[in-house]
């Protein structure tokens, strides 16, 4: 379980958020959903480092997890940053191996276990027929997946991914949930930030609904809806509707 | 890439590398015969002529041509990555601008060439390269912005340079070859302490090729994957001014070397640092240690500094790898 307890996070010295307190529960899909400048990427961002928690503490599985050197964190807990202003010039072999840079010292080179489950992540995400090829050279939707492998090749039980799907067609973004649900069903911990409301409803266990850089809501799904806490906050209207293969939700 | 491929352009850069520092040892205004030069250098001859013009002239020189080559190039690969801009490297930022402002400072106040000036240029050019990269990090500036902030300050830097050398007209530098880079006149005296720092930092560097590869992905994306950003980096900055700063101490300030060798190693190995590190080291070498060969037997007995050359040579080269850009692999930017 992470557990983010009274936490206070600043962004380049600007306090951000205030007394956040949160649980992601271990083996669940945690969808944190928001209106834009809400704060969600911030929040996540204290995991990395990128944003700085001035007050408050967060713990992993019951340990102190800022006290923790980012080398440790990145081998408990991979994180997808959002942005990508640079697209490296590399393959995209290279690419996912740079996975498993946690796990590595100066001294410790690369074994067969590195070697497997790098192999393993191209798979998973269906990337292994462009190990050779550039990412740069890429499109959209591959190279996403890239960055996936290689945030799978960490090897982490806790997966964390912000925005992963937003510049995905509708096909790409399908595909991307299946290969969450299966991650799930491996046992990993997924928390993700998403924008579309209507996947974070089919996929999640738990939402986590941010408002004005608070917490809105932690609710299931279901609770959510009949609660109506989600048209509340985005000032919509859902409808839903259902057929043997699954939920459907319409915004108006 | 596979590493067989690597492996055997590897091995070509090295015999190339091997190639250049005979022919730096052989070719001169005065030619020696290979067996000459293989007495001397087993220590067979040790009275001859040939013996001391090897051990107090060419050798020193060869030594030092190819540690600045490595050292210049090597800060070209690092600060290109550190910055996250192709158009980095010493010369372009000002780095080499800042050495030569302190090696001529240091001169003015007698400073002793063996240690103080090393020293001093270590120094000028780890002011210069967190100046520049201070100015990036605060005003979060596009590439163009700290490019054009570092021709600036090299400017302004190589002004300071010609002040000095106005006012103070005892320095016993000869400022048109300082300026251009050359590597007349060295020896072993005052190689001693440049050479160790350059392959120690040399080392240290290929230490970190991992890293490097990690920062190369952007901040956050490095941090996720547990590297320690701003450490590092600033580690990388003080690689790269130890590096650049020993080889303009000594051999003034060559330009070039820094941006075109990692550019050419880039379209050869790729991206990959740890591939990318030593290839640029050893072709770096080999390359100032061509340019300062051709300069000494082109116009025999009159020397053409080395400087001048890399820029005849290396200047059409880049112009010839900028323009070409579309048809080859992108260079990282």
């Amino acid at each position: 379980m992470l557990e983010f307890c009274h936490v206070n996070i600043s962004c380049s010295f600007v306090p951000i958020l205030h007394d956040i307190s949160v649980r992601f529960q271990k083996g669940e899909i945690t969808t944190i959903i928001g209106p834009n400048g809400c704060g969600k990427t911030t929040l996540l961002q204290c995991l990395n480092g990128s944003s700085k928690v001035t007050a408050g503490s967060i713990y992993l599985d019951n340990t102190d997890y800022l006290a923790l050197s980012l080398r440790e964190r990145a081998r408990k807990l991979s994180f997808l940053p959002q942005v990508r202003t640079i697209i490296p010039t590399l393959p995209v072999k290279t690419l996912v191996e740079h996975g498993r840079f946690p796990h590595l010292g100066f001294a410790r080179r690369k074994t067969q276990k590195d070697v497997k489950i790098v192999e393993s992540a191209m798979n998973f995400t269906q990337v292994s027929p462009y190990a050779a090829q550039y990412a740069d050279t890429l499109s959209g939707g591959i190279r996403q997946r890239a960055f996936f492998a290689m945030t799978l090749a960490q090897n982490c039980d806790y997966v964390v991914l912000d925005e992963p799907t937003t510049y995905l067609d509708l096909n790409a973004q399908q595909s991307f949930m299946d290969m969450l649900l299966q991650l799930k069903e491996q046992g990993k911990t997924i928390i993700l930030v998403l924008h579309d409301i209507g996947q974070a409803l089919r996929i999640s266990d738990t939402l986590v609904i941010m408002q004005d850089r608070k917490i809105a809501a932690i609710a299931t799904p279901e609770a959510c809806l009949q609660q109506h806490i989600i048209e509340a906050v985005f000032d919509v209207h859902i409808k839903k509707f259902s057929d043997e293969e699954g939920n459907y939700y319409f915004f108006s | 890439m596979k590493s067989s491929s690597v492996l055997k352009k590897f091995l070509l850069l090295i015999l190339l590398l091997t190639f250049c520092f005979l022919a730096g040892i052989l070719l001169g205004s005065v030619p020696l015969s290979p067996k000459s030069v293989l007495r001397c250098l087993t220590g067979l001859d040790k009275d001859t002529t040939a013996y001391i013009l090897i051990n107090t002239v060419r050798l020193p020189r060869a030594v030092g041509a190819c540690l600045a080559g490595m050292g210049l190039s090597t800060a070209g690969v690092i600060l290109q990555s550190v910055m996250n801009n192709s158009l980095a490297s010493p010369n372009t930022i000002g780095v080499n601008s800042g050495a030569g402002f302190a090696v001529m400072l240091s001169l003015m106040f007698g400073g002793s060439r063996t240690l103080g000036i090393p020293v001093a240029a270590f120094i000028g050019s780890l002011i210069a390269t967190l100046t520049i990269y201070g100015l990036a990090y605060m005003a979060d500036s596009s590439r163009t912005t700290i490019i054009l902030a570092g021709i600036t300050i090299s400017s302004f830097l190589n002004a300071g340079i010609n002040t000095i050398k106005l006012i103070d007209t005892d320095i016993t530098i000869n400022l048109t070859t300082f300026m251009i880079g050359s590597l007349s006149g060295l020896t072993f005296e005052l190689l001693r302490f440049p050479a160790t720092a350059i392959l120690a930092a040399l080392i240290l560097s290929f230490l970190f090729a991992r890293s490097i590869n990690v920062l190369c992905l952007g901040d956050e994306t490095a941090r996720s994957l547990g590297l320690h950003v701003a450490s590092v980096r600033l580690i990388l900055l003080i690689l790269s001014s130890i590096l650049s700063g020993c080889a303009v101490s000594y051999a003034g300030l060559l330009s070039f070397v820094g941006l075109i060798i990692p550019h050419i190693c880039r379209r050869l190995f790729g991206n990959d640092a740890r591939y990318l590190l030593p290839c640029s080291a050893l072709l770096g070498a080999s390359f100032v240690l061509i340019c300062d060969t051709l300069g000494r037997v082109l116009f025999a007995p009159f020397e053409l500094p080395a400087g001048v050359l890399l820029s005849f040579i290396g200047g059409p080269f880049f112009l010839y790898l900028l323009f070409q850009k579309k048809g080859g692999r992108r260079i990282n930017a």
